[in-house]
């Protein structure tokens, strides 16, 4: 799960395998914005089949990989 | 002006006019902060008439700032702050105002006064109480707004449009949002669509129920606002309401009196038209289609279930009464009924042409023999099928990002600014229907041995200085040479390959 979750990411954030840091910020570093969260709720329902409701999960909760990465945890 | 003299009817009870987050402005307070501002203008400017310019986002003192410099007799430039300080400074010096409302104090440079949302404050509360004499108000052919716009060169280019043309746009549009309830104000001031809430709403008593950009970025907060709102008319770009769908709480629940989605600005997809009908099904979903050119829009249509499921597309609409269309090939002729060619307006809704820009304003905006009307080429590749009209694609590089009007030049003659990049190429990535993101592919000059996402996170950073941040791309790609068509340009289709 947690590989099909960064490699989403990275296709989002245009980064390469292994580059995303775990604790990295990214709203902070202007690599995710309000369509780039949607872009990446939309992947995980598709390829996970978990679903996250936009308006119960705050910025600060998906700010860095690691944290989505829980958050994805918590509704599996 | 219809507007100013709606607001000055309202003025009479207490309606609402804002809501903004727990603030209100009644149509009163309105007419009364409005009519200061404007004697402050003719008082400190008197006889000179040139446009201020006004930066800020959702404040409620912007509305008090435009109505009163159109009761002075003079227009006005919004300026969100998605626009970063180099670009505004540019249309600063391009507009060169004596009055420059400032609610961030972002340093700008002028000759003209500038004024803090404090100063502006003070300067109201002396002159609360005073009425401008009709005379003074806007008429005619005078601008009442200039809108910069993505410029193909990399600088942005002025769109003035005058009274009349939005006196001619009231009359076109009213049919399609008769009312007098809440309309949501959620596009910002220096996008055009605004002007459907800002005129058309207002003008017929309406509250503007204002969401910002913080909300958006916290969807609860933006659903309770919702909740509480209201609303019965919404206007927006399909983006935004985009946005909003993939909560399942958006539906006629959240919203119970809303009446009808009124969409500008780019393509409405079917996924769209399906989730609105099946989420409020009480609701009517009209599209609407227009260049800034041409004051905001220029057909409209309710998407029936018919409609919906049009195999086609979905349609731009009809043209609006008094609008003339023609659909033109490459020599200008008429084409055959059904067939694809530019359309152009010929209306009174088109505006004078771009702001101190001859060479431009020559080449696409003409005077049409018949009528005596303005014309505009529109450059966007249309056709017509039974009174409908459908929109195939723009004939240049201009596209539409989550509802933004963007010249991929723009983008690219700014991001060789950053340090380092010889030359960039930007490539929209779409879905089929729609623009999903944007993709650049730089040339360095130098290797610079960072890894693509630090690399990426760099330029991002750099390039927020001269551009807005919904013309920044997602993706950013360097590579070791740009892949050349036959024409020894660069082949955007080969680049848009490397894209997975």
């Amino acid at each position: 799960m947690e590989e099909k979750v960064l490699a989403i990411l990275n296709d989002i954030c245009g980064a390469d395998e292994g580059e995303l840091e775990m604790d990295l910020e990214l709203f902070d570093e202007g690599i995710l914005d309000s369509f780039g969260v949607i872009s990446l709720f939309v992947e995980i329902e598709k390829q996970l089949g978990v679903k996250f409701e936009p308006t119960e999960v705050e910025r600060s909760e998906i700010s860095t990989p690691a944290k989505i990465i829980a958050q994805v945890k918590q509704r599996m | 002006m219809f507007v100013l003299e709606s607001i000055k009817k309202y003025a009479m009870s207490d309606r609402i006019a804002l809501v903004n987050r727990e603030e209100t402005l009644s149509f009163a307070e309105l007419d009364a902060r409005s009519d200061a501002f404007a004697m402050y203008l003719l008082e400190s400017l008197g006889e000179d008439r040139t446009e201020i310019v006004i930066y800020g986002h959702k404040e409620t003192d912007i509305l008090p700032c435009m109505y009163g410099a159109l009761k002075a007799g003079r227009g006005y430039v919004p300026i969100d702050i998605t626009v970063p300080v180099d670009r505004v400074q540019q249309i600063v010096d391009d507009v060169q105002p004596k009055v420059i409302v400032d609610f961030y104090g972002i340093g700008l440079r002028s000759d003209g006064v500038i004024l803090s949302a404090e100063t502006l404050r003070d300067r109201i509360s002396c002159f609360l109480g005073c009425e401008v004499p009709k005379e003074n108000w806007i008429k005619g052919e005078t601008p009442a707004y200039i809108l910069f716009t993505s410029g193909s060169t990399g600088k942005p280019k002025g769109v003035p449009i005058t009274a009349a043309n939005i006196e001619n746009l009231y009359s076109g549009l009213l049919p399609w949002m008769t009312g007098e309830g809440v309309i949501l104000n959620q596009i910002s001031y220096s996008f055009d669509v605004s002007v459907c809430s800002v005129y058309v709403g207002m003008a017929q008593g309406m509250t503007l129920y204002t969401i910002d950009k913080q909300m958006i970025e916290n969807l609860g907060e933006l659903f309770e606002y919702l909740e509480r709102s209201g609303l019965e008319t919404w206007v927006s770009t399909p983006s935004f309401a985009e946005i909003c769908v993939q909560s399942a709480k958006f539906n006629s629940g959240l919203m119970p009196k809303l009446k009808r989605f009124l969409f500008c600005g780019e393509v409405l997809t079917h996924k769209l038209c399906d989730q609105l009908a099946e989420r409020f099904p009480e609701a009517k979903v009209i599209n609407t289609y227009g260049p800034t050119e041409a004051t905001v829009l220029v057909t409209a249509v309710e998407i029936t279930e018919k409609l919906r499921h049009d195999e086609l597309q979905i349609p731009i609409g009809y043209p609006l009464d008094e609008v003339t269309f023609r659909i033109v090939d490459g020599e200008g002729r008429d084409v055959s009924p059904g067939e694809q060619g530019e359309l152009l307006i010929i209306s009174k809704n088109v505006g004078p042409g771009y702001y101190k820009r001859p060479d431009l304003t020559e080449k696409v905006f003409f005077k049409d023999r018949e009528t005596g009307k303005r014309g505009y080429h529109t450059g966007d590749s249309c056709f017509e099928k039974d009174g409908l009209y459908y929109y195939c694609g723009r004939m240049d590089n201009q596209i539409k990002v989550n509802g933004f009007r963007v010249e991929v030049e723009d983008i690219e003659n700014n991001l060789v600014k950053v340090d380092n990049i010889a030359r960039a190429a930007v490539v929209p990535v779409s879905d089929g229907e729609k623009v999903q993101y944007l993709a650049a592919f730089v040339l360095l000059e130098k290797a610079d041995g960072l890894s693509s996402l630090k690399r990426s996170m760099l330029i991002k950073e750099r390039a927020a200085e001269f551009l807005p941040s919904y013309m920044i791309p997602r993706r950013i790609t360097a590579v070791e040479a740009f892949p050349l068509n036959t024409n020894g340009k660069v082949d955007k289709k080969e680049l848009a390959k490397l894209i997975k």
